[in-house]
């Protein structure tokens, strides 16, 4: 990229930081703005739903470095629009940013019900995506509170577990079984077994769930089998949808996410990185919306800006860990992967782990290694699933 | 510069490690050791980094 070139960063959570960090330490002289939404710097979003929702960790204990090298910073500011005719993106205020090129870290927003046609009309939906939300729900939580939370998923289990931890006595709702789809049946199965025994009730229905409206303006969650389940707080964590409704006006196609190459290009003078990219698989585009995705790809987009074609093309990691109820999972690879896994290292019986964790990996698909309740570094259960060097 | 770990929060993921392996490494335990607290202004971007991709927040320079 020509040094006097002007570079804007829309979106400033971590993929956004990362990317302004990587083109200005890999010698990018020119105009550097980086534009973020929320009212403060970024944060570290993993641990909202540990430390901020147990109140024992602040903003400041959670705040990213803040960048060091030379940028403009405008905090606190939506980008509305893109115009790609005259290179300008139209902020909330009025302000219009011109730019040369321009990297796209917008993130993601929680999904709702609502999204999905199923919830009354007006009903009053909680979800759970940045600090505002998870100091709310620390206010609203106290011992007893009786919680509904909608996806047993990741999102869903992690929440579950913050708020037992916290003395409430919380119902997981949701077409199937937690976790199956995204770690497959052993792993699901433990996290399953960790959450019972701490208390959590769980309910799905394949037909699925609606949120109905009640007297009380706290809705009521419905499975479509006709049980109703009430709390003093309902919690929606049904995953989550890409920022991408600004640069609709531009005629862009964003739906499913900002679809990159290999360098997270989405046009010569368009990158885009972290929740907000869908990346190329062999399934087609596809957002992972992960911790290791937004700074790797944030990389990436940043060398691509940089070197173009010359850049290396990025292979992405696969990397994911959830703690919850006393017990982590780190898993290098795809996943689920098909038929059971073989248990490498340690023991496990009638849902618990012994004391030595687990190590798994799944006969036939070498790419995938996970490690229950041991510290095994990630890059060393990364160095597991990589092919061995040919001799 | 100087580099702090948060004993209770760090899990050992190792991801600061693989950014800034010239100021610390993981042990056999999986514990986190800083080889440099002290950190040269040569070095300032990568520990910036190293903390910034520490996903429990375990990781600080001052």
């Amino acid at each position: 990229m020509p040094p006097a070139e002007r570079l804007v960063v829309v979106g400033a959570s971590l993929a956004g930081v990362t990317l302004v960090d990587t083109v200005r330490r890999h010698g990018f002289t020119g105009r550097l703005t980086l534009i973020g939404a929320e009212p403060r710097a970024a944060y570290n979003r993993p641990a909202l739903s540990k430390g901020v929702l147990a109140g024992t960790d602040a903003l400041s204990d959670i705040a990213l470095p803040s960048l060091s090298c030379e940028v403009d910073e405008i905090v606190g500011v939506a980008a509305t629009a893109l115009d790609p005719v005259r290179r300008e993106i139209v902020l909330a205020d009025g302000d219009r940013i011109g730019y040369d090129k321009l990297a796209v870290t917008t993130g993601a927003r929680a999904r709702r019900l609502s999204d999905l046609g199923a919830a009354d009309p007006g009903v009053r939906e909680t979800t759970f995506r940045d600090v505002d939300d998870a100091r709310d729900l620390a206010r609203r939580l106290g011992p007893g509170s009786e919680v509904v939370i909608v996806g047993a998923g990741i999102l869903g289990m992690e929440l579950a577990s913050g708020c037992v931890r916290l003395g409430a006595s919380v119902t997981l709702v949701d077409r199937q079984p937690p976790l199956r789809a995204q770690l497959g049946p052993l792993l699901a199965d433990l996290l399953w077994a960790a959450a019972a025994r701490h208390g959590v009730r769980f309910a799905h229905s394949p037909g699925g769930v609606r949120l109905r409206a009640s007297d009380s303006g706290t809705p009521v969650v419905e499975l479509a089998d006709g049980r109703r389940f009430e709390g003093d707080i309902v919690l929606s964590a049904v995953g989550c949808v890409p920022e991408v409704e600004w640069l609709r006006s531009a005629g862009l196609a964003v739906d499913g996410g900002i679809a990159v190459d290999t360098r997270c290009r989405f046009t010569s003078d368009i990158v885009a990185a972290g929740d907000v990219a869908a990346f190329p698989t062999p399934l087609g585009p596809r957002r992972t919306p992960l911790w290791t995705n937004a700074f790797e790809q944030a990389r990436t987009a940043a060398a691509a800006l940089l070197e173009g074609e010359s850049a290396p093309a990025l292979v992405p990691s696969r990397t994911f860990w959830t703690e919850q109820f006393g017990m982590t999972v780190r898993v290098c690879g795809p996943l689920p992967m098909p038929g059971e896994p073989t248990v490498v290292a340690g023991t496990s019986s009638d849902g618990e782990v012994g004391d030595e964790g687990l190590l798994l990996r799944w006969p036939g698909h070498p790419g995938t290694a996970a490690a229950v309740n041991r510290r095994v570094p990630i890059t060393r259960l990364r160095a597991l699933t990589q092919p061995a060097p040919i001799t | 510069m100087k580099l702090t770990i948060d004993r209770d929060r760090c899990e050992g993921y190792g991801l600061c490690a693989e950014a800034a392996p010239h100021l610390m490494h993981l042990d056999d335990q999986g514990e986190l050791v800083l080889d440099q607290v002290e950190v040269p202004d040569s070095s300032a971007v990568n520990a910036e980094e190293a903390v910034r991709v520490c996903p429990v927040a375990a990781l600080k320079a001052r």
